[in-house]
């Protein structure tokens, strides 16, 4: 919103510079978006001077010593000036000392370089009129060195771009904002006067010529209309003043009426509506909701249909206007216009909404009916329009005034304690400040009840603008609004530390997040959302169908991502693409899961490792294999508190994503969680113009298994005693995978040992096929590591457990290889 | 028999130089203390000595003996010294580039998130997390967000279809819609829910707007929202916790200013700029950088508790514009792009 310092000073006298007006609104809750000035505003001691003489500094290249005379009759001062065109016989603006440039430039008396400089000339920019800094303003002017400034360089105005929150539709006009620096300031606040009450007595029933009857047919949507008729105005173009008010705030006048109800609403924030009389067929205006499909040409020339959800201003035959939002061509106000008929009402802030929107039209008005216009400031609005309309345009009042529904009763008061309001700021504001804190902003507080103990509570009125005010803890705002939430002292922070940690989930991640980067990967982001396409691919059908969003932006933004694995692909393309020779990348974050028609939320971790062919370097390192992306699965499961054991793996044989026979996945089922791991299908890394094969891996766990990892462990006494072993060859299918001989292995060296000592370990060394071992067979060989705790092993007691692993993997059809 | 034994010492002397291998080294031994080694063959003849001059030649064969071992230790040492640097090569140069990838770095993202929750652990706050698909009850309902609010607008917000369930996200009424939350407000509210105050949480993660991606706005973001809710807590309280969050953030000298604003969950409500030694280089005093506010008591009376006990303050900031600020990236974008070039800067 655009608010013109000129316009303001209608209403109030204010001293403060553009800087600290700046500051106020900013500190008052209105941020100030933006400041044009235009012209030069008045600024004391800011005259306009006549460079005498130039010589070079004596000390600076660059720098010219000059003789101004900058009064009519005294002595010619002399200024040390840094610009290239301070030529003699130049008319300047000068600073004198003492003046007060935008930016709160304070000039004082000064050497430069060793010489007195007694003022500045200033450039453009260095008065906040435009960006030139390039010299100094040299005018052409038959003005007399000494004449203020502001005289010479026109007629100044200070444009605020303010920004006003969407609680604060009272602040959406000069006299809201004058209000506001009126508190600000502490200054008084000037109301414009209204002269116009009735129509004279003799009229009173003479506007049925023009209009007969007003009728409001959807009063819930508009609870207050009034319409004034006015004959016999003479259109012309506005006088100065006002053209020069609107054009400030960058509207374009167009008459003398149409300019009068702009003006009021950008004075009092009230929309108003001048209708033409003579173009009212039927002398009716009817306030209804549209027919579906009505039409109406609005003053923007463009054709609107309208819905039964809008409310118009309609006369006996068609819709005039698109209620409170915007006029239509039909009825407008033109140079042919004699009688008036002037609205003012008030229409709910909802149905106002709705129609803007639906219709992509908005307006001064209609943004401020959509945050509540002061329904008590409907009728005095519309007497400060009708004075102007008088005064400028001529014409007089007829009767009846028509005013259907009524202003709401209005009568808010506020009990509020003033311990209560320094409890809550945290530091202390007597009682006598905050009553006059918010008197400034018309909030009466002069009221104050005591209780038996003395206690004070000041019953504070409320205006009628004031709507957003209904609880203690809002005047607790206006009160710091006022006192200046600059002054809320600094204080050290009070820890009130709870006994409490981090939650499972974070812990999880930053764990996760430390394990990877130990290890070389680059963190990466991606997007949530992703393409259908993605989710097809790396997820079923069904899912894809339940992970779209109802209203994506983006075709390739419209489903809940599945993995992390393909955002990393991404990643791979993307940095193969830009030359970037780094392929570790990982990932976390929540992916989305599909299950018998629910979505579960998961949290997950993914890596990828690009392993481009032609990576050239001076020393080859053995490529990462699968076995390293299930070391990482295997970690950041222990981590999340999952142990997934090594038969848990299953191999990838079919079409998907990952590359079948060189891919695993693991189902944790009522554990909760999920891995892939392996290569991706070599088919769809080609597909994405990702060079060479990509090892990747993910782990995803639903949140709630996630327990955080505060287990304290029991320490138990290790053995002193030597440990002995055992090896075993095992002879198998090539398909059978190697836990099945593990865990058959385990368990008979349990049912063997049978609890005489501790089995240590029972590792795998050596997977072997060729000589010795049939084709489509494997030889897997164990180690197996014995210990007691009370005593060194037997040989017999081992040899006789040996006998019998090795009788019972036989019978188990895991022939010993010899 | 002295003669003798310093003839064959003075031998194998000469001989040990040739000795380079371990083959040679078992065929030198065995030609001095083999069975038929020199050596061996005088000790024999020890016997055929008369016997007063047994004790004498003994001590000096024994003498001659240790001189050859020592001579044979020597030998195979420089042998096995031989081997063990023909094993490790030739020497390397220390100057070649590692061929190993450099090491990992978090994403900058995650840096400003740690930073500021591992500070804000300092005054006893920690970390809450909740669900990116929320309800309208959290994300809106129960922080006071009016029906009519432009936020709740399917223009801004991404919602998933009326019949999607969640397996494991809660539902506040059984009709409401799950959306993709716009805040972590909602971790609020959950946590208010389910913990007694005095409660002093952070709420960091990804939220969503339907917005058109450009060099500020992106799909997702993430934030860190703070809440205190104890007794007595006052807006002095929030502006010591900030001041001292963007202190322990920017440097002693940083400064938070408080602007008036309005959020519907907070009341009073404000705007937070801050000014920093680094910011005044690029010619700007105050960046705006966060919202704050007391807790509404609405808001409290919402998840149960009464106003005139409790009081609280929450604040909410953007990761990414924070990072933005601090390390003076310009597009939003970057952060999403993964551009190693980007990322490594953050190492």
């Amino acid at each position: 919103m655009k608010i013109s310092l000129n316009w303001l000073r209608r209403y109030i006298d204010l001293e403060a510079s553009v800087d600290e007006i700046q500051r106020g609104l900013t500190l008052l809750g209105f941020e100030v978006e933006g400041i044009q000035q235009t012209g030069l505003s008045e600024m004391p001691g800011l005259v306009i001077g006549e460079i005498l003489t130039r010589e070079k500094h004596p000390n600076a290249d660059r720098l010219s010593v000059c003789s101004v005379r900058i009064d009519a009759s005294g002595e010619p001062q002399q200024i040390v000036c840094g610009a290239p065109n301070c030529d003699a016989g130049c008319k300047v603006v000068v600073a004198t000392p003492g003046c007060v440039l935008p930016g709160n430039f304070k000039i004082k008396k000064s050497r430069i370089r060793g010489v007195e400089s007694n003022g500045m000339m200033c450039s453009a920019r260095e008065l906040g009129l435009g960006d030139d800094h390039d010299g100094i303003i040299t005018l052409d002017t038959g003005a007399l060195p000494g004449t203020p400034a502001h005289e010479v360089l026109g007629d100044g105005d200070v444009i605020f771009d303010i920004e006003v929150t969407p609680n604060r539709p009272d602040a959406l006009s000069h006299l809201g904002i004058a209000r506001e620096l009126a508190a600000w300031f502490d200054r008084p606040l000037q109301y414009p006067h209204t002269h116009f009450e009735a129509p004279a007595e003799d009229l009173a029933e003479a506007g049925h010529r023009l209009l007969e009857d007003v009728a409001v047919l959807a009063d819930e949507a508009c609870p207050l209309y009034t319409a004034h008729v006015i004959e016999g105005v003479k259109i012309a173009p506005s006088p100065r003043w006002l053209q020069e008010h609107l054009t400030a705030i960058g509207l374009r006048p167009i008459n003398n009426v149409v300019d009068i109800t702009n003006f009021v609403l950008h004075e009092t924030g009230q929309p108003l509506h001048a209708f033409d009389a003579a173009k009212i067929r039927g002398r009716r205006l009817i306030i209804r909701h549209a027919e579906n499909g009505e039409k109406i040409v609005t003053l923007d020339d463009k054709e609107r249909t309208l819905s039964r959800n809008d409310l118009v201003i309609a006369d006996a035959e068609r819709a005039l206007v698109v209620a409170g939002i915007m006029g239509g061509a039909d009825a407008e106000v033109d140079d042919t216009t004699v009688d008036l008929v002037l609205e003012a009402a008030y229409f709910k802030p909802i149905g106002v909404r709705r129609t803007s929107r639906a219709l992509g039209l908005s307006s001064d008005s209609s943004y401020r009916f959509e945050r509540g216009v002061d329904p008590r400031g409907v009728l005095p609005a519309a007497r400060r329009a009708i004075d102007l309309i008088l005064e400028i345009a001529g014409g007089r009042v007829l009767g009846p005034v028509h005013i259907v529904g009524s202003e709401p009763v209005w009568e808010r008061e506020i009990r509020l304690s003033p311990d209560f309001v320094r409890e809550r700021l945290g530091f202390a504001i007597a009682d006598e400040e905050q009553q006059a804190l918010l008197g400034r902003l018309e909030l009466d507080a002069s009221r104050v009840e005591e209780d038996d103990d003395g206690r004070k509570t000041f019953v504070v009125s409320i205006p009628s603008w004031r709507s957003d005010l209904d609880r203690p803890i809002d005047l607790v705002e206006e009160i710091l609004r006022v006192y200046g939430t600059d002054r809320i002292p600094a204080t050290r922070p009070v820890a009130g530390a709870v006994v409490s940690e981090d939650d499972p989930i974070a812990r999880y991640i930053r764990s996760a997040n430390t394990a990877l980067v130990g290890k070389g990967f680059l963190e990466v982001m991606n997007y949530t959302l992703r393409s259908a396409e993605e989710i097809a691919t790396w997820s079923t059908a069904a899912a894809c169908e339940e992970l779209k969003i109802e209203n994506p932006l983006a075709e390739d933004q419209s489903h809940l991502r599945v993995s992390l694995v393909p955002g990393l692909l991404d990643t791979i393309r993307f940095n193969q693409a830009h030359g970037n020779l780094d392929g570790l990348f990982f990932e976390t974050g929540r992916t989305f899961r599909e299950e018998g028609g629910e979505i579960y939320e998961m949290v997950s971790v993914a890596f990828a490792i690009a392993q481009p062919e032609d990576a050239a370097a001076w020393k080859r390192r053995e490529a990462p294999d699968f076995y390293y992306a299930k070391r990482l699965v295997l970690e950041l499961a222990a981590l999340a508190g999952m142990n997934i054991r090594d038969d848990q793996f299953r191999l990838v044989d079919g079409d998907g994503p990952w590359q079948a026979g060189h891919a695993a996945t693991v189902d944790g089922g009522k554990a909760g969680y999920e891995a892939a791991l392996g290569l991706v299908d070599l088919a769809l890394t080609r597909r994405l113009d990702i060079d060479g094969p990509v090892l990747a891996g993910s782990f995803s766990i639903l949140p709630e298994r996630l327990r955080g990892g505060s287990r304290i462990p029991r320490s138990r006494p290790v053995s002193a005693f030597p440990a002995a072993s055992r090896d075993l060859a095992l002879v198998c299918d090539e398909a059978t995978p190697a836990a099945t001989v593990h865990n058959a292995l385990a368990r008979a060296v349990r049912k063997a040992v049978n609890n005489a000592f501790d089995i240590e370990a029972i590792r795998l060394f050596d997977v072997y096929r060729g000589k010795g071992v049939e084709e489509g067979r494997k030889s897997l060989a164990f180690t197996m590591t014995f210990r007691a705790a009370d005593r060194t092993l037997k040989d017999e007691e081992v040899a006789r457990v040996f006998e019998a692993v090795q009788a019972a993997m036989e019978a188990a059809g895991f022939p010993v290889r010899r | 028999m002295q003669e003798k034994l310093n003839e064959l010492i003075s031998r194998a002397r000469e001989e040990v130089a040739a000795v380079k291998t371990r083959p040679q080294f078992e065929a030198f031994k065995a030609a001095y203390v083999g069975p038929r080694g020199s050596l061996t063959a005088l000790m024999k003849t020890l016997g055929q000595l008369p016997k007063e001059e047994r004790p004498a030649a003994g001590r000096l064969i024994n003498e001659a003996k240790q001189q050859v071992q020592a001579i044979l230790d020597e030998a195979l040492a420089a042998i096995e010294r031989a081997e063990l640097e023909a094993r490790l090569g030739p020497p390397i140069d220390p100057t070649l580039p590692t061929p190993d990838p450099l090491p990992g770095n978090r994403h900058p993202i995650t840096l400003v998130r740690d930073e500021i929750c591992r500070i804000l652990a300092r005054l006893g706050f920690t970390v809450r997390e909740g669900p990116e698909i929320e309800t309208e009850y959290y994300c809106f309902d129960a922080l006071c967000t009016p029906a009519e609010h432009p936020a709740r607008d399917t223009q801004d917000t991404y919602y998933l279809p009326r019949e999607v369930r969640f397996g494991n996200v809660s539902r506040k009424n059984p009709d409401e819609r799950y959306l993709m939350r716009t805040h972590t407000s909602s971790v609020q509210i959950r946590t208010l829910l389910a913990e007694k105050p005095p409660v002093r949480i952070l709420s960091p993660g990804r939220v969503f707007r339907r917005d058109t991606a450009d060099a500020t706005h992106s799909a997702n973001f993430h934030q860190i929202e703070g809440l205190v809710v104890d007794r007595g807590i006052t807006v002095c309280d929030l502006k010591a916790t900030l001041d001292y969050l963007f202190q322990s953030l920017l440097g002693k000298e940083a400064r938070t200013r408080f602007r008036p604003h309005y959020f519907g969950y907070t009341e009073p409500s404000f705007e937070v700029d801050f000014s920093a030694a680094h910011l005044k280089k690029l010619g700007r005093e105050w960046v705006e950088i966060m919202g704050c506010g007391m807790v509404d008591p609405a808001v409290l009376e919402e998840v149960g508790l009464d106003p005139e006990e409790w009081s609280g303050f929450a604040f909410g900031l953007g990761v990414e514009r924070i990072a933005m600020t601090l390390y003076g990236v310009e597009d939003i974008r970057n952060f999403y792009t993964n551009d190693v070039r980007f990322l490594r800067q953050f190492a």
